[in-house]
Formats: C-alpha cells, sequence, structure tokens
C-alpha cells in the first residue's frame, strides 16, 4: 500500500490483552452456545455470535499491527488469508469431533490447527518470501485463530450444534458458509483498511471492529431464523444490532474525536479550522 | 466411533495430496502471470489492471471454479466413475473459466483506459514489448510507470487465468476424489486457493505486470513457501470426510 508506514503500531491495548479476551470470550461463547442448544435451548446460540466478534476484533487487531509495517498488497489480502486458513482449520476440527465422535473437541482442534498453519505460513512469509517482518509469525498465528473462531461462532450459529454433520448440512450445503467466509473476512480486514493512516488509533479502529463483527452476528441470526428456531434468530438479531449501534456510535464519536481539522456534517470547514 | 480413520483417511488419498500440492503450485505460478497494477494502476498511473491480487486470482478462482463444478456434475451424472481422462477435461474446462474471466477483465479494463482514461496501454518494464516488438517508451506518461495492459500483459495475463483454473479445478477434483460432496470440496478448495494466492502475492509485493517484469524471477522462492503450504493444506483436506462417510453410507 502506497499509505502504508515503516514501523511498529502504536497500542494502548497490549496484544496479549486482546488475544486473551479474543480467545477466551470466543471459545466459552462458542461452547456455551453448542451445549445449551445440544440439550435443547437454542435460544442461547447469540452468545457464539459474540464470540466471533471479540475473534473479530483479535483479527483486526493482529491486521492492524502486522499491516502498519506495509505489507505491499493491501490490507484485503490478509483478511481472505485468514479466512482461508481459518476455514481449513475450523473445518478439519469439526470434522475430527466428528471422527473420534466427541464434538466438543472441534473448536480447540481448530484453533491449534490455525496456529500452527498461521505460524508456518508467517514463517514461510518471513523466511521465504523475505517480507521481514517482525511480528509477521504471531500475527499470522492470531489472525488464522481468529478466522477459526470467527467461522466457528457463526457457524455454531446457524447450525446450533458442533456436530459437523449437521453443519454440513444446515451452513455448507445451504451455500451459508459463503455469507459467513466473506463476513468474517471483512471484520477482520476492513477495519484497518478503513481507519488506515497516520492518524490511526487503536481504539477507533477495534471499535470498528466490534461493529462489522456485529453485522456478521446479525446475519448469521438472519439465517438462523430458517435453519433452527426464529425466536433464536430474532434474539440473535436484535442483540446483534444492539451491539452494532452502540459500537458505530462510539466509532463516529471516535472519530469525531480524532478529526485533526474539527468536523461539519456538510459543507466548509468552519473558520480557524484549517 | 465410525469406520473412518486419520491413518485410513491419508494413506488411502496419497494421490489427492500430491495433486493438491500440483494444484496449489498452479495458482503459485499463474499469480506471477497475473498482470496486476494495484491502487496506482486504478490511477492509470502503472500498467496493470487496477486492483489487487487476491481480488483478482478470487475472481478468476471462483469462475473457473464453477465451470470445473458444472463439468463434473455432467461427467459424473448417472453415477458415472471420474477418472484421469474425465479429470483432464474437467481441469480444461476450469482454465477456460478462468482465462475468460480475466480476459474479459483486462479487455473491458483497457476499453476503459484507451476510450474513458484516453491514455495509450504501455509498459514502462521494457523499451520494446516483447511480442509485437512495438516501442513502449515514447507511450509511457511522464511521471507514470506505465499505463493500461499493452499486448504482451494481455497474453501474460490469459496464462495466469489457465494456471489458476486448472489449479482451481485439480483441488476441487481431488477433494470430490476424497469425499465426494460438492458442498465441502468446493468451499476447500477455495480456502487453499486463497491461501495459495496470497502467499505469491506477497512474493511479488502486490503488483506485477507479468512474465516480462523482472519481478518474475521470483517465482521460485513462491513455488518453495506454496509448496510447503499445499502439502500442509492437503494432509489436512484428506482427512475430512463428508457427512454421509460419517453416516457409513460409504
Amino acid at each position: 500500500m502506497s499509505v502504508a508506514a515503516g514501523g511498529e503500531a502504536v497500542s494502548t491495548e497490549t496484544a496479549n490483552q486482546v488475544d486473551t479476551k479474543g480467545i477466551v470470550v470466543g471459545l466459552v461463547g462458542i461452547y456455551i452456545a453448542g451445549i445449551a442448544a445440544d440439550a435443547g435451548i437454542p435460544y442461547l446460540i447469540f452468545l457464539a455470535g459474540i464470540g466471533a466478534v471479540f475473534a473479530t476484533k483479535m483479527g483486526a487487531d493482529a491486521v492492524r499491527r502486522v499491516c502498519s509495517y506495509g505489507i505491499g498488497t493491501g490490507v484485503p489480502s490478509i483478511g481472505m488469508l485468514a479466512l482461508g486458513m481459518g476455514l481449513i482449520s475450523a473445518m478439519f476440527g469439526l470434522a475430527l469431533g466428528a471422527i473420534i465422535g466427541v464434538p466438543y473437541v472441534g473448536p480447540i482442534v481448530g484453533l491449534v490447527v490455525a496456529l500452527v498453519i498461521g505460524f508456518i505460513v508467517g514463517t514461510l512469509a518471513n523466511k521465504v518470501i523475505k517480507l521481514n517482518i517482525p511480528v509477521m509469525e504471531r500475527c499470522l498465528m492470531e489472525i488464522a485463530g481468529a478466522g477459526v473462531l470467527v467461522m466457528t461462532g457463526l457457524a455454531v450459529m446457524i447450525a446450533g450444534s458442533m456436530d459437523f454433520a449437521v453443519i454440513s448440512e444446515k451452513v455448507i450445503t445451504t451455500g451459508y458458509i459463503a455469507p459467513v467466509f466473506i463476513l468474517g473476512a471483512l471484520g477482520i480486514l476492513h477495519p484497518f483498511n478503513a481507519s488506515l493512516g497516520p492518524d490511526e488509533t487503536q481504539d477507533r479502529t477495534l471499535v470498528h471492529a466490534y461493529s462489522v463483527g456485529a453485522i456478521g452476528m446479525t446475519i448469521a441470526g438472519v439465517c438462523s431464523i430458517a435453519t433452527i428456531n426464529p425466536i433464536a434468530g430474532i434474539i440473535s438479531i436484535v442483540i446483534g444490532l444492539a451491539i452494532w449501534y452502540a459500537n458505530f456510535m462510539g466509532f463516529v464519536r471516535l472519530v469525531k474525536r480524532d478529526a485533526g481539522a474539527g468536523y461539519v456534517g456538510t459543507g466548509l470547514l468552519p473558520p480557524g479550522a484549517m | 466411533m465410525t469406520d473412518v480413520t486419520i491413518m485410513g483417511m491419508l494413506a488411502g488419498n496419497l494421490p489427492s495430496i500430491i495433486g493438491i500440492i500440483i494444484g496449489g503450485l498452479c495458482i503459485a505460478v499463474g499469480v506471477h502471470f497475473v498482470p496486476v497494477g494495484g491502487a496506482p494502476a486504478a490511477m492509470a498511473q502503472a500498467t496493470g489492471i487496477g486492483t489487487g491480487t487476491v481480488q483478482l486470482a478470487a475472481g478468476s478462482g471462483l469462475t473457473g471454479l464453477l465451470a470445473a463444478g458444472y463439468m463434473y456434475m455432467v461427467m459424473s451424472a448417472g453415477g458415472a466413475e471420474v477418472g484421469m481422462s474425465q479429470i483432464a477435461l474437467i481441469c480444461a474446462t476450469g482454465a477456460v473459466g478462468a482465462m475468460i474471466m480475466i480476459s474479459v477483465t483486462m479487455l473491458v479494463g483497457n476499453w476503459v483506459y484507451i476510450y474513458g482514461v484516453g491514455v495509450p496501454p504501455a509498459s514502462a518494464k521494457r523499451d520494446y514489448d516483447p511480442i509485437t516488438k512495438d516501442p513502449q517508451a515514447p507511450y509511457v506518461a511522464a511521471g507514470t510507470v506505465g499505463q493500461g495492459l499493452p499486448t504482451v500483459c494481455f497474453v501474460s495475463g490469459a496464462i495466469g487465468g489457465l494456471l489458476g483454473g486448472l489449479g482451481g479445478s485439480l483441488i476441487y477434483c481431488m477433494l470430490m476424489w476424497v469425499n465426494a460432496d460438492p458442498a465441502i470440496s468446493s468451499i476447500f478448495a477455495i480456502g487453499i486457493f486463497v491461501v495459495n494466492a496470497v502467499l505469491p502475492s506477497y512474493n511479488i509485493q502486490g503488483t506485477i505486470e507479468g512474465f516480462h517484469d523482472p519481478k518474475f524471477k521470483r517465482v521460485p522462492k513462491a513455488i518453495v513457501a506454496c509448496f510447503v503450504a499445499s502439502l500442509l493444506c492437503g494432509i489436512i483436506a484428506v482427512i475430512i470426510p463428508s457427512a454421509a462417510m460419517l453416516a457409513g453410507g460409504a
């Protein structure tokens, strides 16, 4: 990217904090939603969506850190890479759970496989292709992990189960995997792509990540109306829209805060702002 | 427990892993052929199509996959066995699908550059077009590194589409051999495609003009990287069974 800076991104929330929140909230949300749905209570599936929102934020923060070095191909490429690796790992984890007969290992196996793939791809990018970005390995691990959690979270939301056979029938064969794939990728790549530049701030980018993640959650809720239960779907949609509204308003507030020259709704800037 | 085991899936699907690696390498090399100009090309300040590698790779790959998927459906109609000769036909269909997509993109892009922006297609990387021998330097606007898609870029892009579509279709066929589920195979083929398209795009740092570009010499590095990545993806992909296999149907 021509606008790319060349150095480490300034962070107020450290990478470890973001990762911990993303992985813990992501996994807990997916597990509560999956176990409750298996126990006959589909109304808690929105928790998997909330897990996906936090995982989106983790991915967006990793994209922010790695892309602030300037990767030359534009930010979207790394978001697609995230969901490419995430898709393979997530499906592998869920399928392995089905093979050994314990569906609940799926998300964790998927996460571990994603971390391994992310590390290997990051090493290839740094050592073979010689991108020489110091945070590349770690960030690609985080991005792949976020990809898995987003994919699994939204897939569990739509299927209402962690069973590979059910997900295959309700998410993959129906084609809902396509919006899951592209919305998951957008949530990870778009926040930094929209906010990048010399005045980029971490809190603004991450609030944006929450709002894009919530859009994914809302769409997954719409899909789940047809596949699980209308009431569970509507609960997810309402909660998703509430999260989106709160965070998008927060994003607008931070945009106004960070606007160097002041802002107007329309027309020319006020005198003195220039 | 079902009778699907990890080692059994790995040992029984070795040809599929090799096929996936070959497909991944085709995609990796194909990315280097496609003239990608990025944001500067979108403003007619660099030679190539004005968007990113991944968007182009995804576009041509998905078109190829659609064509290949349809051909696979025709070939396997009535439960017919899909062997090597059928796979060759399916891959050819996918390759042609991807070539059509990328060629139409380049053609219409050139119309926009020539008649809309008003610039002559020219490459700044070579003084003479290697195919038509037309001089390039006089037509490169001052302050830019070329614009539009001269003949050599067009030919190179069509080759890139061919390789990308071929690779994507091959991966799809190999996955269909493993799990016989079009939905899982296609979504997995997209995943492997994306990984193999993004790594080479880091190799060319986002922009390349085609096989005449000096950056094309970096292909070996992308082949090494994509070989490892495809091997990894292939091993994981062939372990995934279809839902029907898990239910004991196959």
